[in-house]
């Protein structure tokens, strides 16, 4: 996983949260993870000034 | 830890819009009560000044300012009056406009009613909404029943006797916005 780095204070943030979100519209019901049921919002924090970000995570494979 | 000279920000959320409210002294003693603490900093949002549209919800209609404020928040207190056996519609259209914004950050409900129950029916339904929004309940509740009789016609309060639950429910509250401030920025998922 490629890291989060903040973009005050240039360090990495930490990954502390993965939340299940639902699609808002058909546009994204395509990025649905077919195994969760949803798509996966990453959560960070910066360790140094608290400023939060997130980005949506790559879809799981199935086996 | 929280580290010295970062104040924790505590906003208290008026979760009413209806004419009249008396919430508004309510979420107005909230305020009072936590700004008298230190490291913490915090304000009024008052959701009746939210521009928010009703011919759409959910993130789509995410306000920049309300957005930014969750975001900079460590804890949020919901003021949340009971209206026929439930919370407000529009608290809720305000609370879905946000995700990301609450996530591992500490919650803390007070209910207010003009019955004798301080809300708690309200309370109730809106637990697991703030749960599924990331958000964690703490255990303590303030209920304001009869809310009509609590406050005098200038809004100062004439139960003293709420101020020892209010401390109590402010001492939660913290710990768990510190204890998940330090979790958010140390404690790595694994």
């Amino acid at each position: 996983m490629t890291a989060m780095i903040c973009p005050t204070c240039g360090i990495e943030m930490n990954h502390h949260a993965e939340k299940l979100v639902l699609p808002s519209g058909p546009d994204e019901a395509s990025s649905v993870d077919p195994v969760l049921g949803g798509m996966i919002e990453e959560l960070y924090t910066c360790p140094r000034c608290g400023s939060g970000a997130s980005r949506r995570a790559e879809p799981t494979r199935g086996e | 830890m929280t580290e010295p000279g970062r104040a924790l920000f505590v906003p208290v959320l008026l979760g009413t819009v209806r004419q009249g409210r008396m919430s508004l002294p309510v979420a107005r003693l909230l305020v009072s009560e936590l700004s008298r603490r230190p490291g913490i900093q915090t304000e009024l949002i008052d959701i009746a000044r939210l521009p928010l549209p009703i011919d759409d919800a959910g993130q789509a209609i995410k306000d920049p300012t309300f957005s930014a404020q969750m975001s900079r928040a460590d804890a949020l207190v919901v003021v949340s009056p009971e209206y026929n056996h439930g919370y407000s519609g529009l608290l809720k259209h305000a609370l879905d406009t946000c995700l990301k914004e609450y996530i591992h950050k500490a919650v803390g409900v007070v209910g207010v009613s003009a019955g004798p129950y301080g809300g708690t029916r309200g309370i109730q339904d809106l637990l697991p909404v703030l749960r599924e929004l990331g958000l964690v309940a703490i255990f303590w509740d303030v209920n304001f029943s009869a809310v009509q009789s609590v406050f005098d016609e200038a809004g100062a309060l004439r139960d003293q006797a709420y101020l020892p639950r209010i401390d109590k429910f402010l001492k939660e509250l913290v710990w768990m916005a510190r204890t998940l401030r330090h979790g958010r920025e140390s404690v790595a998922l694994e």
